[in-house]
């Protein structure tokens, strides 16, 4: 289980989350949804460790990671790539080919296949077209589908991924949907943050509705077909009205 | 004479300014690239301490002309410290100095303006301090930087002329030398552009290959 609790995080002043918590479960899709600004992101970069909370406690399994961390308690190794990131940016590395890119992380990966599944994943995400050219001869979408795999080839058991579909075709929105399907059926757990409610009624087994840092609501998918909170009837009408 | 019979009488004469050239040239970049590279490391992962002096230093020599900087070193300095030093050291010493911190001054700024996010992914995707820093951050580094240090270093073999001034029997003082006694300027100083060419052509081909090869465009579009 990969939890975080009471998280607080402020930039500059600006409290960006107060006290959230939430859970990823093994196997469980979690869709962390909210107006920009609501503290989405900033709450997956603390979930991920890569920008650790001010104040609360992240646990990913058994290992725990309170902050600040108490000066008398050694410094844990980071649970990556255990728990791994597909960043809105997508961030694949510009001097290395699509195909690169995949196979680099994979070198740690003794206990991986790595030309087999990089096959693998080539065919599934369909990137035959494009895998040996550069990040920056890619479409958006490709690229969009470069990071996920990059990200998928680790067999990561917690797959955080910020809105990484916000760029592709409705076409490689259902391919990159079925994907994580498949991938929760084999255990991993994942946090979406995305605004496509309609992949949340019909794949998250838990919702998160942030705004101003705080989650307003929550619950499983059925809080988006009868929402306790006016502020979350608000936006499932605003976002169905849009898309 | 000709260009080649000039070329070929004084041979002995040009091929010695040449070497000395060359030692200085070759001693200059051997120091620049490594301090230089040493420093700018440092500089860009520590910023107030390393780099801030090192931007300063690079800022004040840059607005300062080789020349000047070159004559400083050789008069007043020795003066007010009281001691001679060869003129091929005092040249070699000046232009190592320069090469130095401008090489430094590129790799800091480069370093500090690295995109932080390829390094989170490098992080999240399990990678080693060892392999981000080979793998990833080295050679973007050095993609960017390897033009502006092979135009740098071409710069330097330009500005080694300089020590002819202070009495270095480098490629320019020996070719004023021979023009002295026989006066035949249009033949020497062709000569000399030739042997400046054979020195900096390799050079240019080199840099452009670098630069077809490894600085390919990677920005987004």
């Amino acid at each position: 289980m990969l939890t975080g609790e009471g998280i607080c995080k402020s930039f500059r002043g600006t409290t960006v989350l107060d006290g959230v918590s939430a859970t990823v479960a093994p196997g469980e899709i979690t869709v962390a949804i909210g107006p920009s600004g609501s503290g989405k992101s900033t709450l997956l970069r603390a979930l991920s460790l890569l920008d650790p909370p001010d104040r609360g406690t992240v646990t990913v399994d058994s290992v725990a990671y309170p902050h600040p961390r108490p000066e008398s308690e050694p410094p844990i190794a980071p649970p990556w790539p255990k728990v791994t990131v597909v960043f809105q940016s997508l961030f694949l590395w510009p001097h290395l080919t699509v195909r690169e890119n995949i196979a680099l992380p994979l070198k740690n990966r003794r206990d991986i296949d790595a030309p087999a599944l990089i096959e693998e994943l080539i065919d599934q995400y369909k990137m035959g077209g494009y895998v040996d050219r550069y990040p920056n001869e890619a479409s958006v979408g490709q690229k969009q589908r470069a990071a996920i795999a990059r990200a998928v080839a680790l067999r990561p058991k917690y797959l955080l991924l910020d809105e990484v579909t916000s760029a592709l075709d409705v076409e490689y929105v259902a391919v990159v949907l079925n994907h994580l399907l498949a991938l929760k059926k084999q255990g991993t757990g994942i946090l979406l943050i995305t605004h496509l409610i309609g992949f949340a009624r019909r794949a998250a087994d838990r919702i998160l509705f942030l705004e101003q840092g705080r989650v307003v609501e929550e619950g499983g998918r059925d809080v988006l077909a009868s929402p306790r909170t006016s502020r979350l009837r608000e936006f499932v009408s605003l976002v169905d009205t849009a898309s | 004479m000709d260009t080649f019979e000039i070329l070929s009488t004084y041979r002995e004469e040009f091929l010695i300014g040449l070497g000395v050239t060359l030692r200085l040239c070759g001693i200059v970049w051997l120091t620049g690239i490594v301090f230089g590279t040493v420093l700018g490391v440092a500089g860009g992962k520590l910023q107030l301490l390393i780099g801030a002096p090192i931007r300063v230093a690079s800022f004040i020599l840059g607005a300062v002309p080789v020349l000047v900087f070159l004559f400083w070193l050789h008069y007043p300095l020795q003066t007010l410290l009281g001691i001679i030093v060869p003129p091929f050291t005092t040249a070699t010493a000046a232009l190592a100095i320069l090469n130095s911190l401008l090489v430094a001054d590129m790799i800091r700024a480069v370093l500090r303006d690295f995109p932080q996010q390829y390094l989170q992914a490098a992080r999240v995707c399990g990678l080693t301090s060892r392999q981000t820093f080979l793998r990833i951050q080295l050679p973007i580094v050095l993609r960017q930087v390897i033009p502006g240090i092979l135009l740098v270093q071409v710069s330097m073999l330009h500005a080694s002329m300089f020590a002819s001034l202070i009495s270095v029997d480098e490629i320019f003082r020996v070719a004023q030398r021979i023009n002295s006694e026989v006066y035949r300027p249009v033949q020497i100083y062709t000569a000399l552009a030739l042997m400046y060419l054979v020195v900096c052509l390799p050079l240019h081909g080199l840099a452009y290959w670098l630069r077809l090869r490894y600085t390919r465009d990677l920005s987004e579009r």
